[in-house]
């Protein structure tokens, strides 16, 4: 067992932890059933979601700052891990959206905005599958990184800023009842160390994929270093 | 500075005198226009009294798809004569370079919003009213700022054709939102036509921002 499966491993036992709060320790909900059990998985994935794309900011701006290879790699993964966790927030939303509101989908501010945060970030990775790989498709891809981010705040704030079909923030609203608080936040931290984990592991992948390519590295490497003129 | 201003407006001069000598893009977006108008007739099954509430989609679908072929042809001639790294070896600042590329899109741009608005007048009945030209005018400028950032990013990638819309249509998103309410507003329906262009102008100032930031990184070698 390397140590990439042995923090997969609690990473994975932690989620069926969190399945048995969310199915056995959490109540039902008065009024939706059984079906409100979505919520915890829902929520905690979107703000997961949230952290892998300040992930690909970061290292989208450190790069763009020092070419730092580390960094392109972290974005990289990020970027993957990210797009993930938003398809598990719009399908578990979806599913929950059918039973309560009678549709799989509305024109919804906040639903909208979650769905292009998708397309954009499914952009990133066509754009790191179709640039040259190397300093070119790291700086595109950068760049493309730090204007998605501008959606994520747009997806948070979307409840509030319009009215909106989906609810509003019921956690800092002080909305539950203590065990579903409790079972919220505990879900919520077992996906967080889920998604890092997910990053981490992806971004071993990335570093042996770019250690494959060895010689894109070394031609990068020769243009960033600038030699210094020969003295007469 | 006022050299940078030189250097972005001899870029823009060029390009235009390129598309005028040429004279390729404009009316060949200009019929395009036309073409969509007609396409949107049979489409939406166009009549008196649904004309004016279909209007206001159809401009922003058709200007949206103008204008990913204007940006698109911005850099094209460039990268088929390999020019951009020509112009980028000279000691002009690569920002200034590109402002005179978006300049110049801009202005082409805003040539087939001269056939669009009076087109759309004329087969929908609508208003061609200031209140409909100032919030058109307003969302070019920030949809061609983003649109030539990214048209200079898919020049040198593969399958360019398909990256450009998937890039920058999700962006151009908040100037669809902002200009197709005040448009809304400007033809008729209900709502605040001054909050709409205020918000337009805030994305126009955070867009043409950022991208002059990041046009450095896109365009540098």
């Amino acid at each position: 067992m390397n140590k990439y499966e042995k923090a997969a491993a609690p990473a994975v036992a932690l989620m069926l932890l969190a399945a048995g709060a969310i199915f056995l320790f959490a109540p039902t909900d008065s009024l939706q059933g059984p079906v409100q059990r979505i919520f915890y998985l829902h929520v905690s994935s979107a703000i997961a979601a949230y952290g892998c794309f300040a992930v690909v900011l970061l290292g989208g701006v450190i790069y763009l700052r020092n070419e730092s290879l580390a960094a392109d790699r972290l974005a990289r993964a990020g970027a993957l891990v990210g797009v993930v966790f938003t398809t598990v927030t719009l399908v578990m939303g979806m599913l929950w959206a059918k039973p309560i509101w009678g549709t799989f989908w509305t024109w919804d501010a906040r639903l909208t905005s979650t769905l292009v945060l998708w397309i954009i970030y499914a952009g990133y990775l066509l754009v790191r599958r179709l640039a040259e790989p190397g300093r070119q498709g790291a700086r595109f891809a950068a760049v493309v990184g730090i204007f998605g981010f501008i959606d994520v705040p747009v997806v948070h704030f979307s409840v509030t800023w319009w009215r909106t079909q989906h609810p509003g923030p019921v956690i800092i609203n002080d909305a539950l009842p203590p065990e579903m608080l409790a079972t919220f936040l505990f879900t919520m931290a077992c996906t967080l160390v889920l998604a890092a984990v997910m990053i981490a592991i992806r971004y071993r992948i990335e570093t042996l994929a770019d250690g494959s390519v060895p010689a894109v590295a070394e031609q990068a490497s020769v243009v960033t270093t600038r030699e210094p003129e020969p003295v007469q | 500075m006022t050299s940078s201003i030189a250097v972005a407006l001899a870029v823009a001069r060029k390009d235009l005198t390129a598309e005028w000598r040429t004279r390729e893009l404009v009316p060949a977006l200009a019929q395009f226009v036309v073409l969509a108008l007609v396409i949107a007739n049979f489409g939406f099954q166009i009549d008196s009294r649904n004309a004016s509430s279909i209007a206001p989609g159809v401009l922003w679908l058709v200007l949206v798809f103008a204008g990913l072929v204007a940006f698109g042809r911005a850099f094209a001639a460039e990268r088929e004569q390999a020019s951009l790294e020509a112009m980028l070896m000279t000691p002009a600042s690569p920002v200034a370079i590109f402002a005179g590329k978006a300049l110049a899109a801009t202005i082409l741009l805003v040539g087939c919003e001269a056939v669009l608005l009076p087109a759309l007048t004329l087969f929908f009945g609508t208003p061609l009213t200031a209140p409909v030209v100032v919030a058109v005018l307003l969302a070019t400028i920030g949809m061609a700022s983003l649109g030539c950032l990214f048209a200079a990013m898919v020049a040198r990638i593969r399958a360019r054709e398909l990256l450009l819309p998937l890039l920058t249509l999700p962006l151009w998103i908040p100037f669809i939102v902002a200009g197709g309410h005040a448009v809304q507003v400007a033809m008729g329906a209900s709502g605040s036509y001054d909050q709409a262009m205020a918000l337009l102008v805030d994305f126009d100032i955070l867009f043409v921002v950022l991208t002059s930031l990041a046009a450095r990184f896109v365009l540098d070698e």
